[in-house]
């Protein structure tokens, strides 16, 4: 209870630590205990730097993931959004800060002692089954609904302090329905005023976000008369409009066709790095592919929390698929990094897991069992790292 | 932004939907031709009156008409003043106000609870504090029956000045002042009718139950004259006409203050509910 993983998330729900969510507790404390200096700071953000370093070694790219375990060490420098750039804000470590946030209507309890850390510049994941609570910690973040329990904060402020979040928040509502006889021009600027963009450069405000959801022929065409795809982009410009800090996307693909939900999701993805992204959706390919990290939600609480790769333990496990032919499973097994292997017969998939603390990565594992299944004539038909999403998800919901 | 902004844009766009939408068309013409219908047929009893009453001099006529006003507001001086109004726009005056209400039940029954019903609020509440969303949305909607209600009586006016009624000057005069009148007497029901509004998520839940508190208010109002409960009748928003159109200013504006006194109470306690609820 009120553990702190490495990548910062605070993870305060009941009976989190039962069966696989505990795996990731577990499996982060003792990771913590064998790096030395891992455990510097309350929050547990604060990598040492030999811990680093040793990972560093390897071709990890630079890349600014803040929930990876491979991130670089602070180094006092924080996260600054275009926007807040922009508006000469003061950068900020957190964005959103969920502090045993608990939310009932009645008698039932939709969201239960929630605790989350999102760290500034991040992309994060909000995932879990129908009536999880997702939805309810997202409205909770945005301030459509006020918790019952517990300390929200948004870039330091409540979510219903409008006047200090306003323009530094844009938010994708899951079903709330675009104003049908407004003009998709008029609203935006409309909505680009209330944001206190000045008056002047409004419209290029709008026509920018419109442009940018490739819809710029859409701006004498009332909302009512937009398509579901059409009317979810406008949803969507109107979130991005004014280059906010926190950007809250609840299922921006849902319901959209392939080619629009790729768009939207290549869309996003161009978002990355410029703001802190929140992204609750049901697809979990769609968030394995542009989250840092995320927490997983199950009747009201976080069952787990992490980085991507946490949650999918890839730096931590492979899977091979054989077809039918030689499997030399315990040649792999005596590879000198290899930790541990599971053959399941009926499958044909061999698990291999790893210990990444000694300076090995995932893809050096991947060469080195290949080698020695090609070496063996094993026929080989698929490879992956760790256990995707969707079987994490399914692991640790009912 | 500071809350005034805030509430000069929201209000700003329910004016333009107001007066773009069907409803607001329909209503707007509606009234006009009501409005004109009823301007029309005062000023034919009025003709009938001189032709049949010929015996009567315009000084009786007005004599008459003091006693009636003053019997009627209790007040000699408030008597003597209306004597002197134009007889069709005093007529539509009192028209206007026992109409306005209905006038903003079918305006403004989905003036908060429309928002509501598909969630398109959470646009606004993102962008602007709860309260001024709320007041923007009153001021909104007291803007759009305060324009709609001139237009009728700038009809009235034309229609009154071409039949000879008054002189133009006299027309207009009276004409503005009586509708200025009209304007405290209509904030009250456009705050009461956002208050209902903003408590249901369904608008056709929220027009039944603005008829029902309108009809409350007049049934209190009877028996509080039925019972004489002053008290009672102090509810019902139109009960302030006579303080409003009253010759002597200390009533004028007991009045005012009365009606400016109801509109911040139910404008705030709409504000209220709206910010503590979820949406």
């Amino acid at each position: 209870m009120g553990a702190t993983d490495e990548a910062g998330l605070e993870t305060a729900s009941p009976g989190m630590n039962a069966g696989a969510p505990g795996q990731i507790e577990s499996e982060s404390e003792k990771k913590k205990s064998e790096t030395p200096g891992m455990n510097a700071g309350a929050g547990g953000t604060s990598a040492g730097a030999g811990g680093v370093k040793a990972e560093t070694k390897s071709d990890a790219p630079p890349m600014s993931n803040p929930y990876a375990k491979d991130a670089p060490a602070p180094t006092g420098e924080v996260f600054i959004a275009e926007g807040a750039k922009k508006r000469k804000k003061k950068p900020v470590e957190v964005a959103i800060r969920l502090t045993k946030v608990t939310k009932r209507f009645g008698v039932k309890t939709a969201v239960d002692g929630v605790s989350l850390k999102v760290r500034a510049g991040s992309v994060y994941g909000l995932i879990g089954p129908n009536g999880a609570g997702k939805t309810t910690t997202f409205s909770m973040m945005a301030g459509f609904l006020q918790p019952t329990e517990g300390v929200l904060e948004v870039l330091g402020y409540s979510p219903m302090q409008v006047d200090e979040l306003r323009s530094r928040i844009g938010v994708l509502p899951q079903d709330a329905l675009l104003p049908g006889a407004d003009k998709v021009g008029e609203f935006l600027v409309h909505m680009a005023r209330l944001q206190d963009i000045p008056s002047d450069a409004c419209e290029e405000a709008a026509r920018g976000v419109l442009a940018e959801v490739d819809g710029r022929d859409w701006w004498n065409v009332k909302c009512g008369s937009l398509s579901h795809g059409m009317a979810k982009r406008v949803q969507l410009a109107q979130a991005l409009i004014g280059d906010p800090e926190v950007v809250l996307l609840d299922e921006p693909t849902a319901g959209l066709d392939p080619r629009v939900a790729y768009e939207v999701r290549q869309l996003i993805k161009s978002r990355k790095g410029r703001c802190t992204l929140i992204v609750s959706s049901h697809n979990l390919q769609e968030l394995e592919e542009i989250c840092d990290g995320a927490a997983i939600l199950d009747r009201g609480r976080v069952v787990a929390s992490g980085s991507m790769n946490e949650l999918t333990a890839s730096s931590e496990e492979i899977r091979i698929k054989l077809s039918p032919g030689p499997s030399p499973i315990p040649l792999v097994r005596d590879l000198p990094m290899v930790k541990r292997v599971e053959w399941d017969d009926e499958r044909r998939e061999l698990v291999v897991y790893f210990d990444r603390g000694q300076g090995v990565d995932a893809e050096q594992v991947i060469g080195a069992v290949l080698w020695v299944l090609l070496q063996n004539q094993a026929r080989i038909s698929a490879v992956s790292k760790g256990r995707g999403l969707e079987q994490r998800v399914m692991e640790l919901t009912d | 932004m500071s809350p005034l902004s805030e509430v000069r844009f929201v209000a700003q766009r329910e004016l333009r939907k107001s007066f773009r939408s069907a409803k607001g068309i329909v209503l707007l013409v509606l009234s006009l031709l009501g409005g004109t219908a009823v301007t029309l047929l005062l000023a034919w009893v009025q003709q009938l009156k001189r032709e049949k009453l010929t015996n009567v001099t315009p000084e009786m006529m007005e004599s008459a008409r003091e006693d009636a006003m003053t019997q009627a507001f209790g007040d000699p001086a408030t008597g003597k003043l209306l004597a002197h109004t134009p007889e069709v726009l005093l007529a539509v005056f009192f028209i206007t106000i026992w109409l306005t209400p209905l006038l903003i039940s079918l305006l403004g029954f989905d003036n908060v609870s429309g928002d509501m019903q598909h969630k398109s609020v959470r646009y606004w509440t993102l962008r602007t504090r709860r309260a001024s969303y709320m007041v923007g949305k009153w001021l909104g909607l007291w803007t759009t029956v305060s324009a709609i209600t001139l237009t009728m009586h700038a009809v009235i006016w034309v229609v009154c000045i071409a039949r000879g009624e008054a002189p133009a000057g006299t027309a207009i005069n009276w004409g503005l002042k009586l509708w200025i009148i009209t304007l405290p007497i209509s904030a009250v029901w456009c705050g009461i009718s956002t208050l209902v509004s903003s408590i249901f998520k369904t608008p056709i839940l929220s027009l039944l139950a603005t008829f029902a508190v309108f009809f409350v208010l007049w049934v209190t109002f009877l028996i509080g004259l039925r019972f004489n409960v002053d008290a009672l009748t102090y509810v019902y928003p139109n009960t302030y006409d006579g303080f409003l159109i009253n010759a002597r200013i200390d009533r004028t504006m007991i009045g005012l203050g009365a009606c400016i006194g109801m509109t911040a109470l139910y404008v705030g306690a709409s504000s209220f509910l709206f910010t503590k609820r979820d949406l």
